[in-house]
Formats: structure tokens, sequence, C-alpha cells
């Protein structure tokens, strides 16, 4: 290999065929006369331009578009040389850090020698070395292209903003419940919103027996196992449900919360005597209304109940999590859209409650597909207000323009799946930790399964990985109709 | 085949290279990489205005061309790096094929040029054809005289192996200079001759002129393909000129090209034989497509140029630097530099 070119912090090498060089590919670029190295990503692999290429070409065709049959007496075998040349690639490649006395620094002002420099390849467990991802709480993520292992830490996931995202059927879920069970290993408290009854099995291994973490996934389905009672209930987090998910009205909301001062008072805060108070109360006809018709959400919802006797506390669910590390899977699958907003208000009102105060440490959230279930205003929450109460949220979706542009700035990882739209990629491109050229050039050519993993979990070394298999029972398929019994 | 003149070549390309070992290569690229064909001094000659019409004829015949060519490597210290190579396409039933030789790669230096020449005369023409002209070719036009003697080394073979065809050589069929010498270019037409072949050799440029125009720009309100027939040409010694010169216009167009027919060949048999290479061949912008396709398969290609670079700095330890151009270097902009862009 040979420097070819430099611009900015792209830098240009030509490769000849006996050099394997692929999208992905970290180079190191030594210049023993600085005793420095740049760290090289190949970003793209192109055709080196070379002269006289599109003669030799044509000259091969020239018959009408077939091939004119020779025999080429070539004693001095300069064929192969002709090969040799035409067959030589230019690796585009994005500089990540100039290695000096063996620290990182991730300047590229420098130019080594383009006559002098040696190329060669770095291998990902070097690489790891060297950017020291060694922590204490390893998560194998799974296996890089040259048979490695890749492991991050689960600390850099700890008080981080996480993006899981790619087309369908990438292996988006499977990354997500990879992670979910290593935090939960390392006794974090995950909260998932599950949103196709993904999660509901990861108890149990792929042949239907116990797994190691069948006692610590708790699954939470609403009027089934989890329901509250107005009792239960903190009027700050049912106002958060009546204003934001059933869109109640400032001069109703004022009303509901004297009736429930009142019924507060009187020990009879029951569905039935709240809707009795909304019959009998003093008010506009209008409010009354309003309050009438979203109390009937709330009672048909079927996740308010005056008696929930056999139902799980949502806190009793999340201490128990404190204690061992667990994760409460609340599964949304047949929940109708408004239930499955006030479900979420609840759920995300409880946890700002008890982590504010400081009942609950923190909690990793896992969010699929958000936008079918948090209000608008919840984006900017999570990232800024919930994460310095302990939200640590991980979003998951195949929609990645249904997370708003700001997220994206201030995500700290970002775990990029197969994308082949190249509107997708833009979107995807304007996270802060990334840069354009490696998103667009190197999800386009992800396999399934595969994952460009970017940010703080790598140390801003794009890696990409093939997800490692995990022995749990697969959930959430596809529905097919054309399928073999 | 006759195998002699590429193992000669072989033998001398390998042995001129051994001298080169380890010696920088000054690049250098040759832009005309095609014999100029410089005519021949003529004196004033006469057109016939009145064509003579072509029929088509579609009589399976085979069509045979052949061309080479020559390019500068680079430059040594002692000499030059040269490159020749050399293609005969054929078209039979309907299908081209081609068999092409080389690239031969020589270096040539003032001490080994006569050695290096002579050796590959003798090998391949075996007869004393050259010694008035051999005595001291110039370095310069070294590239040319090697090229040239491989073109008439295939010239000879394909009138030897082909017979009942149309032969197509590039240029003119004039003699008497170094690259054509008179006896050897008349023992490849006999050849020929013997095997039935008609040869007819087409001039990409000429500098004959009619009335003081250029003869193929002399167009009549003729549809074609019809030949013009020259009269009156006669050379200045010591060149011959051993074929009759017409002017082609074969197709539509602007185009027309001088187009020399063996002079030995019957009046009857000349004229047939471009209506068969009518019948045999496409013709596009009047030129046939088998002598195209040689003057393709021989050029080198600027990405050829890198390989054999590559592949003498490989094999020889040539080591190659990029010496500035005086020219550049001096004029700047104004310098006519020979360097790559």
């Amino acid at each position: 290999m040979k420097l070819y070119k430099k611009e900015g912090n792209i830098i240009q090498i030509l490769s000849f065929p006996n050099e394997t060089v692929e999208k992905g590919d970290y180079l190191l670029i030594e210049d023993a006369d600085a005793g420095k190295a740049l760290i090289a990503q190949v970003i793209d692999v192109q055709f080196a331009s070379i002269p006289g290429i599109l003669e030799e070409l044509l000259r091969s065709l020239p018959d009408g578009g077939e091939v004119v049959e020779g025999e080429d007496f070539d004693p001095l075998e300069i064929a192969p040389h002709i090969t040799y040349i035409q067959d030589a690639s230019l690796l585009v490649c994005k500089i990540r850090a100039t290695v000096e006395n063996e620290s990182l620094s991730p300047s590229s002002s420098w130019l080594p020698s383009r006559s002098q420099s040696m190329i060669k390849k770095l291998s990902i467990p070097t690489l790891l070395k060297l950017a020291k991802m060694d922590g204490k709480l390893p998560i194998v993520l799974g296996g890089t292209k040259d048979a490695s292992l890749l492991t991050i830490d689960a600390s850099s996931l700890d008080g981080r903003l996480n993006i899981i995202t790619g087309k369908k059927e990438t292996g988006k879920s499977h990354l997500s419940k990879l992670l979910m069970l290593n935090l939960v290993g390392y006794k974090g408290m995950v909260v998932v919103f599950d949103l196709n009854g993904e999660y509901l099995s990861l108890g149990t291994t792929a042949d239907g027996k116990r797994n190691a973490y069948h006692d610590k996934i708790h699954v939470l389905t609403p009027s089934q196992n989890f329901k509250v009672s107005l009792k239960q209930l903190n009027l700050h987090v049912l106002l958060g449900i009546l204003i934001h998910a059933l869109h109640l009205p400032g001069t109703s909301t004022r009303e509901f919360r004297r009736i429930w001062q009142s019924l507060k008072e009187r020990d009879s805060l029951t569905l039935h005597e709240l809707g009795e108070a909304i019959r009998n109360w003093h008010c506009n006809q209008l409010v009354r209304d309003a309050l009438f018709s979203r109390y009937h959400a709330l009672v048909n919802s079927g996740f308010f109940a005056d008696d929930v006797g056999g139902t799980m506390l949502v806190e009793e669910c999340l201490f128990k999590a404190k204690e061992r590390g667990e994760a409460v899977i609340i599964n949304l699958r047949n929940t109708s859209t408004i239930d499955r907003q006030i479900v979420v208000e609840y759920v995300l009102g409880k946890l700002v409650e008890l982590l504010s105060s400081w009942k609950v440490k923190a909690v990793f959230l896992f969010a699929e597909e958000a936008h079918l279930y948090l209000r608008e205003t919840y984006w900017d929450d999570i990232v800024t207000r919930m994460r310095h109460f302990g939200i640590f949220t991980t979003f998951i979706t195949n929609q990645p323009d249904t997370i708003r542009e700001n997220i994206y700035r201030q995500a700290d990882n970002i775990f990029l799946f197969n994308f082949t739209n190249e509107h997708d990629l833009e979107v995807v491109s304007r996270a802060a930790r990334v840069d354009a050229e490696t998103v667009k050039s190197i999800a386009r050519d992800l396999p399934p399964h595969h994952c460009l993993a970017l940010g703080r979990v790598v140390r801003d070394f794009p890696m990409v990985v093939r997800v490692k298999a995990l022995d749990v029972k697969a959930m959430g398929e596809t529905r097919l109709f054309f399928k073999d019994n | 085949m006759d195998t002699t003149l590429p193992q000669r070549l072989i033998e001398l390309s390998l042995y001129s290279l051994k001298h080169a070992e380890n010696q920088p290569l000054q690049l250098n690229q040759q832009t005309i990489q095609q014999n100029n064909n410089i005519e021949a001094h003529t004196q004033a000659l006469k057109l016939n205005p009145q064509p003579i019409t072509l029929h088509t004829r579609h009589e399976e015949t085979i069509v045979a061309a052949v061309d080479t060519s020559n390019i500068k490597i680079g430059e040594t210290s002692t000499g030059t790096l040269i490159a020749i190579r050399g293609a005969n396409v054929w078209k039979q039933n309907r299908n081209f094929r081609y068999l092409r030789l080389g690239p031969f790669i020589f270096h040539i230096t003032e001490e080994n040029k006569k050695e290096v020449y002579s050796a590959l005369q003798r090998a391949y023409f075996n007869s004393p054809h050259e010694q008035n002209y051999q005595s001291s070719p110039n370095l310069l036009q070294m590239p040319m005289r090697m090229s040239n003697l491989l073109e008439r080394w295939l010239q000879a073979m394909l009138s030897k192996t082909i017979s009942s065809g149309i032969i197509l050589f590039d240029g003119s069929l004039s003699s008497g200079t170094a690259d054509a010498p008179i006896s050897l270019m008349k023992e490849i037409l006999e050849t020929a001759r013997k095997k039935k072949n008609t040869v007819l050799a087409f001039s990409k440029m000429t500098n004959l002129r009619f009335n003081g125009h250029l003869i193929t720009d002399f167009q009549p309100t003729y549809s074609p393909p019809y030949l013009l027939e020259t009269a009156s040409l006669k050379t200045k010694p010591p060149i011959v000129l051993l074929g009759d010169v017409y002017v082609a216009k074969l197709t539509n167009g602007n185009y027309a090209f001088r187009l020399d027919i063996d002079k030995q060949v019957p009046s009857t048999q000349k004229v047939e034989a471009v209506e068969k290479l009518l019948g045999n061949d496409f013709f596009l912008q009047s030129y046939p497509e088998t002598l195209r396709l040689a003057h393709i398969l021989c050029t080198f290609t600027a990405n050829e140029v890198i390989a054999m670079q590559h592949f003498i700095s490989r094999k020889h330890g040539v080591k190659i630097v990029n010496r500035p151009d005086m020219h550049r270097l001096l004029f700047g902009p104004f310098g006519r530099g020979e360097a790559y862009s």
C-alpha cells in the first residue's frame, strides 16, 4: 500500500490486488522518522484512476460488444503486470487518531511521509488495546471481520443516550436484547417498553427451558397483571396522563385538580367516586363533558381499577430490580394507541417520581419505536432532564426520521444496522459523534446482523461487528400467511 | 507458426535488459506510437477523375491485417528503454481473431543498437537486404526501426500462411528505405502473390497532391464505393513504388484514403480484391475494421506503459526516477515538457 493523497482528514491510499482491504478495516500509517503513526479507517474502496484504462476496456470489446478472440504471445509476461496495475484500488480512509508514544490523540494535523511511510492493516484487538478499551464490565457484542471479539464496557452505556437503528429485520431488537441482558447481568435496572411483545420470553432458552435470566425478567401487561388504583397514583402523574395522553384542556385540568383534592380529603379515591364527583361537580357543562370523556377513557383502558389485588405494583418491581438487577418489561402489545400512551405516561411519571426522591438510583430505559407512544415533549425531556434524574435511554427504531435531529446530536452511542435508503442515512449522519461519510459509506453495505458501532462504546473508532447469537426464545417474528407448517 | 522471430526477439530483449539492471530510469512518454509513414519524395502526379466504381463481392474471402507500434518507456543513463508490439488480425467466417506478439522491451544503447538491430535482421530475413541502411541507426529512430522490423516479419508471415485472401498493410507500398528495403518488400509481395493473396496498403495520411490539393481531398460527385486511379507518379531514388496508388472512398462521408495495391497484380484482380474487401469486412469512415483492430490491439495504453515500468523495476531492478523536465524547469508554463499530466 502506498500513501497517495491527504485532504483534511481524508486520506487516500493506493492498494494493490494482493493486499486485501475492505470497507471498515483499520490501517496504521507509520512514519518511523516522525515517530508517529496515523490510524485511518477505510470508508470506501474505489478503482484507482489508472491512465489509459478506458482504452484498455474498449479494446477488449471492439467488435460490437463481442470479445475478439485471439492469442497473445507475451514472452516477458507483462500481462500479469497490466492486470496488477488495472486492479489497483484506491482506499478512501478517514483519519481517526494519531499514535505517538503509545498514546492516542484525535489529531490529523501532521502529514506522514509519502515515500517512507509503512502502511499495514491494524487488527481490531490491537486497536482495542491502543484505545484502552478494557473496562471492568465487558459486554461481548460479537465478532469482528478478523475473527476477534468486540467487547464494549457496560459503563460506556451508563448515563448515555443510545440509538439502535437500521432497516427491518437486520437485527436491531436482537442487539437491544443483548445489551439489556448484559446490563441485567451487571445488576442494572432495566425498563423496556415492548411494543411487539418481543422481550416477553427472554427468560427462556430457544428450546423453551429456563435460562439464567428467568427470575430477572418481569413482564407487566397493562390491564392484566399490571393495574393501578387511584390511591396509588400521584396527582402529578395522573395529570400528566390527562394532559399529555388524553389532551385535557387547561380549564378542565383545574377543575379535575379540585375534584381530586376533594376526593382525597374524603379518602374516597376510587374510580366510582371519581365518576360520581364529576357528575355532581358544579362546573360548566363543557368542562364536565370533557372530564367525563377522559374519565371513561381511563376506565375503558382497564389499566385503572379500584381493586388491584393480584397485580404487580411497578414500584415493587423496580425496588426488586434495584436490589438484584432485573428487567421490567412493559408489554404494550395488543394495547390501543391511547392506552399505550396512558401506560407510558404512568411508567415514566412513576420513574421520575422514584428517581427524584432517590428511591431508585438509575434506570436503563429501552424504548422500541418510541414515536408510537412517546409524546413530543418527552423527547427533549428524556435526553436532557430525565438524564439528570438517572433515566438512560436506548431508542430502537427502523424509522430514523421519527427521532428528532436534536436527539441524534446528543446521542452518545449509535448502533447502526443496514440502511440503503439515502434519506435514512442522511438522518443518522446528523449525529454529532459520527461523520456523514462513514455512516453513508459503511452502513449501506452492512449485511444482516452486522452493525456499525459508533460513539463512546468504541472510543469513537467506528467498528463493524456481527452481533452474537443469543440463546433466548425468539418472539415478535412477523406472522406470515404463506408459511409452511 | 514460424516462431523464429519472437524467440530471437525475446533473447535480445532479455539480453539488452540485463544491461539496464540497477540503472535509474527517467520516465518519458512518446505520444505517437505508430509509424508516420513519411512518404517518399514524389513528383507531381495525375489523378483520373473518372472513378472506378466498385460492386461489393460477398464471396467468402479471408481478410487479414498487420500493424505494429512502439513506445519509449524511459531513458537510462546509457540509453533508451523501448517496447514494441505487433498484431495480426484476420476475419474469417464472420469472426475476428488475432495474434498479438509482445510487448518486447529493449534497452537500446549507443553500444548495442547496431548489434541488436543487425542480429534481428539476420535472424528474420536471413538476407543482406539492409546492408546499405543498417550502418548506423540513430538512437532516436530505433523504436521505429525495431517496430518496422517486427511489422515486416508479421507481413511476411501473413503472406506465407494465408492463401486466396486479402492482406491489409498499414501505410504505403513504397520501398527503398531502411524500414522498407526493396528486396524484402518485393519478397513479401511475391510470396503473397504465389499464395493468390492481394496486398492492399491503406495510408492514414498522405502528402500526395493533385493540382495543389491532397489527393484524398479530391472527391468527385459520385456515390461511393469507388477508386480514383493515379498516374505519372514518379519517385526519387532510392524510393521505389511497389504498388499502384489509388484514392479509395469506400463509404459515405468525408473520408478517403490513399490505397496502394500490389503493382504486379493484374488490374482486374486489384479491383476485385477491393470489392471482396467490401463484401467481407466492416467499414467505418471508409477504413477497414480488420486494420483498425490490428492498430487498436497493438497500440500501447498508458496503463501498459506503467505495467512495463513496473515489470522493469521488479524484474531488472531498474529504479524509476522522475527527473525534472528541463523545459518546464527553465521556461515554466512555456516549456513543452513531455511529463505525464
